[in-house]
Formats: C-alpha cells, structure tokens, sequence
C-alpha cells in the first residue's frame, strides 16, 4: 500500500509546489482552498473516519484557532499565533472530549454539532459584549506565503492520518470503530486512545483557522464557525471515502471544483448539491469514490 | 422582579412549551417506530409556517385554516421521504447496521436541500405578518388573540394524539413497533404501513406547529434548526415513546428557555438551548434508548 500510493502522493504534492509557478492568482486562491480542505478533511478522518465517532462539529476547532489567531497575531506576530491557535484548539479538543466522547454513536454527532453551535453563540456574544462585531487583521502574509504554509499543513495532515492509521493507534481506534466493547475487553485502552485522536484531529484545524482569518484578513465569528464548513468536510469524506487518507484527495477536489463553479453566483445551488451527493453516497455508495472504484471488492459481513 | 414573576411570561413559556412539545411529538414517532434520526424535523415547521405565511399574504386565509394545508403538505413530504429514501435505507442490510448514523446523515442532506430551496425561492429576510394581534385581558393577564389560539390548538392536537395512540388501532400499532418490532410483525401488524403513517404524523404534526409559529414570530428559511435540537431535548427528557413524558419535558423546556432568557438576555437564548442540549447529552450519554423504555 504504501508503495503503491506514496509516488503519486510525492508527485502531486510536487506539482502542487510548483502551482504558484504557472498559475495566476486566481488558480493560487483556489489551490489554497483545495490544501486548507484537504487539511481539514484529513484531520476530520483521523478522528470520524478510523472511530467511527463522527463529528459534525469539526468547525468548532477551526473557528477556535479562527478567534485564537486574530487575538494573538497583532500581538505576538503570525507564526506564534498559528502556533498558539493549533496549541489552543488541542487543549479544547483534550478538555471536551473526555466527557463527550463518552457519548456513543449518532447522540455523539448531534453532541459536536450542538458543541460547534453553543461555542458559535458563545463567541458572538463574548464579542457582542466587547463591542466588536468584527475585527480586522492587518499585514497578514501575501496569498502566495499562506498557500505554502497551508499546503504544508495538508501534507503533514494527510501524512499524520497515513501514518497514525497503520500503526498501533490506529488499529486501536479501527477496534473502536468496529465494537468498543470488544476493543475494551482485550485491552485497547479504549479512553485513550479516543481523546488522542480527538486532540490529534484538532490541532491541524486550528492552524489552518488561523491562516484562513489571515487570508480574509476579517474575523466575524458567525462566519467562522459556519456550521457549513462541517458539512462540507463530512461530505468530502463520504464522497472519497472515509477509512483511510486517501478518500479526502477525490472528494475536495470535486467539491472544491463545484464551489468555484457555484459559489460566487449560486451559494443555494452549491448547498442543494452538496446535500444531493451526501445523500446518494450514504445510500449507494457507503464507501465513497475510494471504497466503491479503487479498492478490492467489499467484504459482505455475514 | 415583578416582571420574572408575573402571569404573563407564565404564559408566553406554555406557548413556547406547547409549540416544543408537538414538534417532539413527530420526532418520537418517527425514531420510535423505526429508529431514524430526524434532523430535518425542525424544517418541517419551517415549510409550514411558509404555507400558513403566504396563502395569508396572497389570499388572506387564515392560518388556523392553512394549518391543515400546511399539515397535508409536510404529511405527503414524509410519505414521500418514507418511500422515495428511508425504506430504501432500512432494506439494506449493510446500511441497516448503522441504522441512526445513516439516517442522521440522509436526514442531514435532506434538511440542507430543504434549507437552501427554502431560501432559493423565497429568499433569506426574515417575514412575518399580523394575524389575530388584539390584546385580551384575562383578568389582570393580557395575551394575543394568536398565542391564545395557538395554545388552544396544541392542546386539543395533543389530546387527539393521545386518544389516537391509545385507542385506535392504527395508534396501537405504532405503539407496538415502538415497543417490540418483532413481536408487531408476528401479530399480523402491517409494518410498512404503520411506518408510512409514523412518517406522515410526524411531519404533518410539525408543519402545523409551523403554521401555528407563523401567528406569533418572524420566519425564515433557516429557522428549523433550533426546532430540531429542542425536539431531542425534549424526546431524551421525556424518554422514548413516552409521549406523555415528552409533553412534560415540552413544557419544561418552554419555561426554561422564557424564563432564562427573561433573567438574561434575548442574545443568550441560542446559548441556552444548545447548553441545555449538551448538557442533556452529557448527562444522558446512552442516548434515547437508554434506561428503561416506557411506552404510554
């Protein structure tokens, strides 16, 4: 597998370097939103995808890292800020997800959604009461510096899902995935091993948050923990398939191709779409692209 | 203080309760009979209070009229949802293995779908319009002739059903899917059409709570989210298939979210009710099935 998957990965993260090289601006900005997805999408699968604990609220670690880097990078300059807003959205993760991964199943989606909603609330009102509704940020790095940064961090996240995925931990939290009660009687410290993959899928999110307010150069906090960019996530992962990190290259590049398409002129459009394919891979094709074209034949369970 | 204490935030918190607790009422059928997540719910009150919002503007019907529209339309929504989606996911034997998650995920696409049509065609300013505005004095108590009208409905909705799941046999039969699916089906209950009905009930119920909804507060395209969430607040307090227990927990939720957002601040009621949620949630990590399952 990893012969197999590692040369195509080495070649397009080379052409992605190369990108800023032959494109214009334009193509720049949208291959910095096809990395910032490929850089949530994989984060999101390190935790959903292996666990199978499914969390509609991986926005909330964005906008974290979103809220957390406007705050710091006036004061402190941006690389600690994007570093501060990774360190603070894997604190968050840590400190929620002990009690929330206690919760099974589908209450464990409905759970990090209504998270997601109450730290979006929590924010607009903190900022409602400092007067501020929206906050600027000045100087912030050129598109071209942000598309390698962010670039970088797909990498690292798709490479963190890769590797955590084939090794003790991750056949652990695949145990998880398959029955936790199982898993737990022949010693997967079950616990454990869940709130690392929480925290893990966090981190990432946080940075890329950060970058992403730099980029717009605007901070609104209703716009930052859309529960839309959730959404999108989960959509990308069941399109390309979620059980390992391949799947998120396929599904944010057609997603991202069908916003640039839509989302400027038809948002409604782009929304009713992305519903439509959520609902046709959840029922014809549970696997997504990678477990219905690419891979052996499934396995019926008896 | 005297404001917190008074008659009149009393009834605006029934109101609200009330309104919760027929939304809930769909959610419980649904899931109980089948074990579908419905988390497009809450959007079924939104069409409805569109229904109601523009046969009043266009032809000045009555949304205690329109109701029954509203109601008939979101019926043959969830028949239709039933047969064009959910009987397809419950006869498949590998999605039926992750029944909830599955259907949470449809029901996730179906609510964006329906959202975003929503806001297609009618656009995303919030409307409202005046209906029934008068203000009558009950003793020392001033209400709208809507909010009255509205608590009247709900009540008599709520007592039908109730009488409904007690005595008529379509009314024993969902609850006998709720209680035992297997045993239903060797009884000779016809399932697939006990649960066309579950979805039919469940819909046209929350539809016409929305038009009841359209009476008193500003609408939009996005306003059934909230509805969702309060429902399986008040479903996971209740207790599955405990309508009677949901009913309670309708009410309670209504008087503490009126209540909280009275000592509070208006800004705080979405922080309120995704609170309670979590909290509901934490508290109750087995989810609606666990403990012991009632069925009234």
């Amino acid at each position: 597998m990893i012969g197999r998957w590692t040369i195509p990965l080495i070649v397009a993260l080379a052409a992605a370097c190369g990108v800023p090289f032959v494109a214009g601006d334009y193509l720049i900005g949208v291959a910095l939103s096809l990395a910032m997805w490929i850089a949530l999408t994989e984060s999101w699968i390190l935790l959903s995808g292996l666990t199978g604990y499914v969390s509609l609220g991986h926005v909330v670690f964005y906008g974290l890292g979103a809220y957390v880097g406007i705050l710091l990078w006036g004061e402190v300059g941006g690389v600690l800020a994007v570093g501060g807003a990774g360190l603070a959205s894997g604190v968050f993760a840590l400190a929620v997800g002990y009690p929330a991964l206690r919760v099974r199943g589908p209450y464990f989606v409905m759970l990090t959604f209504g998270l997601a909603e109450f730290c979006k609330y929590i924010v607009i009102d903190v900022e409602a009461g400092l007067g501020q509704f929206s906050r600027l940020l000045l100087g912030g790095p050129s598109v071209l510096q942000l598309y390698y940064v962010v670039l970088g961090l797909a990498a690292a996240a798709t490479a963190l899902t890769f590797f955590v995925a084939r090794s003790r931990l991750g056949y652990a939290l695949r145990a998880i995935r398959e029955n936790e009660e199982a898993a737990e009687t022949v010693g997967v410290p079950v616990a454990f091993c869940k709130l690392a993959a929480f925290a893990l899928s966090a981190i990432i999110p946080g940075m890329v948050g950060a970058l992403m307010v730099a980029r717009s150069s605007y901070f609104e906090p209703s716009q930052v923990f859309d529960p839309i960019v959730s959404f999108t996530i989960v959509t990308m992962a069941i399109i390309g398939g979620s059980d390992d990190a391949r799947g998120p290259f396929l599904g944010a590049a057609l997603l991202v191709l069908l916003s640039e398409i839509l989302w400027a002129r038809a948002p409604q459009v782009y929304m009713i779409l992305l519903g439509i394919l959520l609902i046709a891979f959840v029922l014809f094709a549970p696997g997504g692209i990678t477990g219905r074209l690419l891979s052996r034949p499934v396995k019926v369970k008896p | 203080m005297q404001a917190i204490l008074s008659w009149q935030l009393l009834f605006a918190a029934l109101v609200t309760g009330s309104i919760y607790v027929l939304v809930a009422l769909g959610l419980n059928l649904v899931y109980g009979t089948m074990r579908l997540l419905n988390v497009a719910h809450g959007d079924m009150v939104m069409i409805g209070a569109y229904v109601s919002y523009w046969l009043f503007t266009l032809s000045g019907l009555s949304p205690l009229l329109s109701m029954l529209i509203a109601a008939a339309l979101t019926a043959a929504l969830g028949a239709l949802a039933y047969v064009g989606l959910f009987r397809r996911l419950l006869a498949n034997r590998q999605l039926v293995q992750r029944l909830e998650g599955n259907s949470l995920l449809l029901f996730f696409g179906i609510s964006i779908v329906i959202q975003n049509l929503a806001s297609l065609a009618f656009d995303s300013t919030p409307r409202a319009y005046q209906y029934l505005d008068r203000v009558v004095a009950i003793g020392n108590l001033g209400i709208t002739e809507n909010r009255l009208a509205a608590l009247i409905v709900t009540g008599i909705l709520s007592l039908v059903i109730v009488l409904f799941l007690r005595f008529h046999i379509y009314g024993l039969a969902i609850k006998a899917l709720m209680q035992h699916r297997e045993a239903a089906t060797v009884v000779g209950i016809d399932v697939e059409r006990v649960q066309i009905l579950s979805f039919c009930i469940g819909f046209g119920v929350a539809g016409l709570a929305g038009a009841l909804l359209s009476m008193m507060e500003q609408i939009t395209p996005f306003m059934g989210f909230p509805f969702t969430i309060a429902a399986f607040v008040v479903v996971i307090l209740g207790g599955l298939g405990n309508l009677l227990g949901g009913m309670a927990a309708g009410l309670l939720l209504g008087i503490l979210e009126t209540y909280g957002v009275a000592l509070t601040s208006p800004s705080l009621r979405s922080v309120l009710i995704y609170g309670v949620f979590i909290l509901v949630l934490l508290v109750r990590p087995q989810g609606l099935l666990g403990g012991k399952r009632v069925v009234r």
